[in-house]
């Protein structure tokens, strides 16, 4: 990339850059004018603060949502893109057929969602393998700490898609490394792309060794909070190691793994770039929810079909997050 | 505080039409900026191309700037239909043909029958009486190649393809590689095998059939029987190994001949896909090439400057160009006959390539065939499902798919 080139680009966006900042003065100096001349607020300069997050979020955020809901009522496709007709008709049957006909070209809606339930439940493997390593790595009398830290935590650090590419080469029949060591202990190699069942294997694999990092920093850092006292009195009682874990380590790390489980459910059920990815060929039996989801909105156009289908997969993950919050009390010290 | 803000509001008001001007050029007889994206990539030296192009085109015309943006083949399809339902469209595409679908039923773009006189260019996309597109390069087929390091002669037959293919594979060494789970490879032998992917119509998929069936039956045995391909090879691999010599032969497409010159220099042999001997039919590699697409909002003032830039990329100049530089045949008639073709072996074998193609068909339910046949064509080649089981498959799923977009 040369000078020239970011020259170009910056041209380009300096319009649309310009303007934003040309509204967001003129609400800025309105707010001000109104709250500090005319109404004399002492909160004026809160407002003021607040109002460009406020505006973006609804900008991004909440005029999409509306517009998607809207769209969902729309017999929106290739066909009828200028012109798409709005109707409550079209809504039913754009929600009908999420649950009645194919959601791809073979697949239908249950069995992704059990896949999609699957593959979400490596969290399981996240929240365990990273809990184990960060007491390891929290033991007191443990050398070049840092050095396995900083080590662990590489995949985290990485962009997924990068990572996610990088794996995918990796999975070749014959040039990827978990082959090569398969062939090397003699035994046969693994059609890891085109073999529904290790495809779906795969993806998890790659999205495990991205997802355990997160929880191992989270752990740790619930794990450092713990005071050792606990442990002491513990060992004066005579308590053992699992005791010890049970009734001690565990809930008191609770407050912190429950929030952060729930953001790894979320993010795993809602991750695009693993499966996307490393499903190379495509296959219909390694779609979870969100994968089906942008192939019939972008490589079918299925537009307001697919809008019913991300307000169902929305529905889901809504009441998902709510039973795990009631069950865990996880948001308690924020709602207390 | 007052006055900065002050400042700050006059400033704005002065700076506006300064950057407004200079982004959307709007006037008719002022400066005009056509915005174009192509599909054309860095690899090949393609992009540099049309980026010189237009930096030669804007130099030529004092008000005229063209602003070259490329974007990968699907992307460019996805974004220019997001960007026109925002208004955003760009002025001009330069893309493949298989996009013709989707625009023109959601259209997107305009006839060009105004833009260019459609009878100096090689047939192109023509739908519901009216022409599309504006071809810039023709072809975009699927031929063999090899490396006279280890071919002297292409083979006739399959029969003899495979012969040749099975005594050149040894060691790390493998007589042919293409890319085995992409149903565009899988497209000339259906040809070959005297099938086709949609019924008389055009629209209805004819892909359980007894041609389909042979057609997977012939693939596989070349992976599995004869043993004669990499056990998974996708687009990179198959082109690396080409390069690296650890492939003899490759199918490929026109796109790739300038890299492989580059690569093998004078060992490079082009030509026809071999006869299949069981029908006696060539392959026939689908044919479509690189086209211009003109959006159906494009404002009537760019209309001239977009018309001349046109004209321009398909001069028989600017054409004979491309041949020389790129090695595409041209879309314009008359520098088909240009000298290079004829005195160049490697564009002459890809011209008799070319003459037994069958043009791509542009429907939009295209886009539910080739989604229907890959992923059962990866699994025949992964050994996971026989053809007989595919071929169901397939047609039920091209089936859906094409209801699904209604």
């Amino acid at each position: 990339m040369n000078s020239q080139v970011v020259l170009t680009a910056l041209g380009q966006v300096s319009g649309t850059v310009f303007w934003m900042l040309v509204g967001f003065l003129l609400i800025e100096v309105s707010i001000w004018a109104v709250g500090n001349k005319v109404l004399k607020n002492k909160n004026t300069l809160v407002a003021m603060l607040v109002t460009p997050a406020f505006v973006g979020l609804g900008l991004l955020l909440v005029f999409p949502l509306l517009y998607e809901v809207v769209l969902a009522f729309s017999n929106m496709n290739l066909y009828h893109f200028r012109n798409p007709e709005f109707s409550l008709l079209n809504g039913l049957e754009n929600f009908k057929r999420v649950f009645t006909k194919p959601v791809l070209q073979t697949t239908t809606f249950f069995p992704v969602l059990l896949r999609t339930f699957l593959w979400t439940s490596q969290v399981l493997i996240h929240a365990s393998v990273g809990m184990l390593l960060a007491m390891l790595l929290n033991r007191p009398n443990l050398k070049f700490k840092n050095i396995y830290r900083a080590i662990l935590i590489l995949p985290w650090a990485m962009p997924q898609v990068i990572s996610a590419l990088t794996w995918r080469s990796e999975f070749n029949f014959e040039y990827g490394f978990p082959n090569i060591l398969l062939n090397k202990i003699g035994l046969p190699g693994i059609q890891w792309k085109a073999d529904a069942l290790w495809n779906f294997i795969a993806m998890v694999l790659t999205n495990v060794w991205l997802g355990i990092p997160f929880m191992m920093v989270i752990s740790l850092g619930g794990l450092q909070s713990i005071s050792d006292e606990f442990y002491e009195a513990a060992d004066m009682d005579g308590a053992s190691g699992w005791t010890k874990f049970q009734k001690i380590t565990l809930p008191l790390m609770k407050p912190v793994l429950a929030p952060s489980v729930m953001l790894g459910i979320i993010w795993t059920f809602n991750n695009f770039n693993i499966p996307y990815f490393i499903n190379e060929m495509k296959l219909e039996s390694s779609e979870i929810l969100v994968t089906a989801l942008f192939r019939a909105a972008f490589n079918f156009s299925q537009y307001g079909f697919s809008a019913a289908f991300a307000l169902i997969i929305f529905a889901l993950l809504f009441s998902m997050t709510l039973i795990y919050v009631k069950w865990t009390g996880a948001l308690k010290g924020v709602t207390d | 505080m007052k006055k900065v803000l002050v400042a700050l509001l006059v400033l704005a008001s002065v700076a506006a039409p300064i950057i407004a001007g200079g982004q959307q050029g709007s006037e008719p007889k002022g400066p005009v900026t056509i915005s174009l994206w192509t599909k054309e990539g860095e690899a090949d030296g393609a992009l540099q191309w049309v980026e010189a192009l237009a930096a030669d085109f804007s130099a030529q015309h004092e008000n005229i700037t063209v602003e070259v943006l490329n974007k990968e083949v699907e992307a460019l399809r996805e974004d220019f239909q997001t960007a026109a339902l925002a208004g955003t469209a760009p002025d001009l595409l330069w893309s493949v043909s298989d996009h013709a679908g989707p625009f023109t039923t959601a259209g997107l773009i305009q006839p060009v029958d105004d833009f260019v006189d459609t009878s100096k260019y090689v047939e192109s996309v023509v739908m519901n009486g009216s022409t599309w597109a504006v071809p810039i390069a023709s072809g975009n087929h699927l031929m063999l190649m090899a490396n006279k390091k280890y071919v002297s002669e292409l083979p006739a037959t399959t029969d003899e393809f495979i012969e040749v293919a099975k005594s050149l594979t040894k060691d790390d060494m493998y007589g042919l590689a293409y890319n085995l789970g992409e149903a565009f490879w899988l497209a000339p032998w259906l040809g070959g095998f005297d099938g086709s992917v949609f019924a008389a119509d055009g629209v209805t998929p004819t892909l359980d059939t007894p041609a389909m069936l042979n057609t997977l039956k012939f693939l596989r045995s070349l992976k599995f029987d004869y043993g004669v391909t990499p056990t998974e090879s996708d687009y990179a691999v198959a082109d690396t190994l080409f390069k690296e010599g650890k492939a003899a032969m490759i199918i490929n497409g026109d796109w790739s001949i300038g890299g492989y010159k580059e690569a093998l220099g004078d060992d490079l042999l082009i030509g026809r896909l071999p006869k299949v001997s069981s029908t006696g039919k060539y392959p026939a590699p689908y044919t479509s090439g690189v086209y211009f697409f003109v959006p159906a909002d494009l404002p009537a003032e760019k209309e001239s400057a977009v018309k001349m830039f046109i004209e321009y990329v398909t001069s028989e100049k600017v054409q004979t160009e491309m041949l020389e530089k790129l090695s595409r045949l041209p879309g314009l008639r008359s520098a088909l006959s240009s000298p290079v073709i004829e005195n160049d072996p490697l564009m002459k074998g890809s011209v008799a390539q070319m003459e037994v193609g069958t043009p791509m068909p542009t429907v939009l339910e295209m886009r539910a065939v080739w989604d229907a046949i890959n992923p059962e064509l990866s699994a025949v080649m992964a050994g996971s499902e026989t053809p007989e089981e595919a071929v169901k498959k397939m047609q039920e799923a091209a089936v859906n798919g094409i209801a699904n977009l209604k």
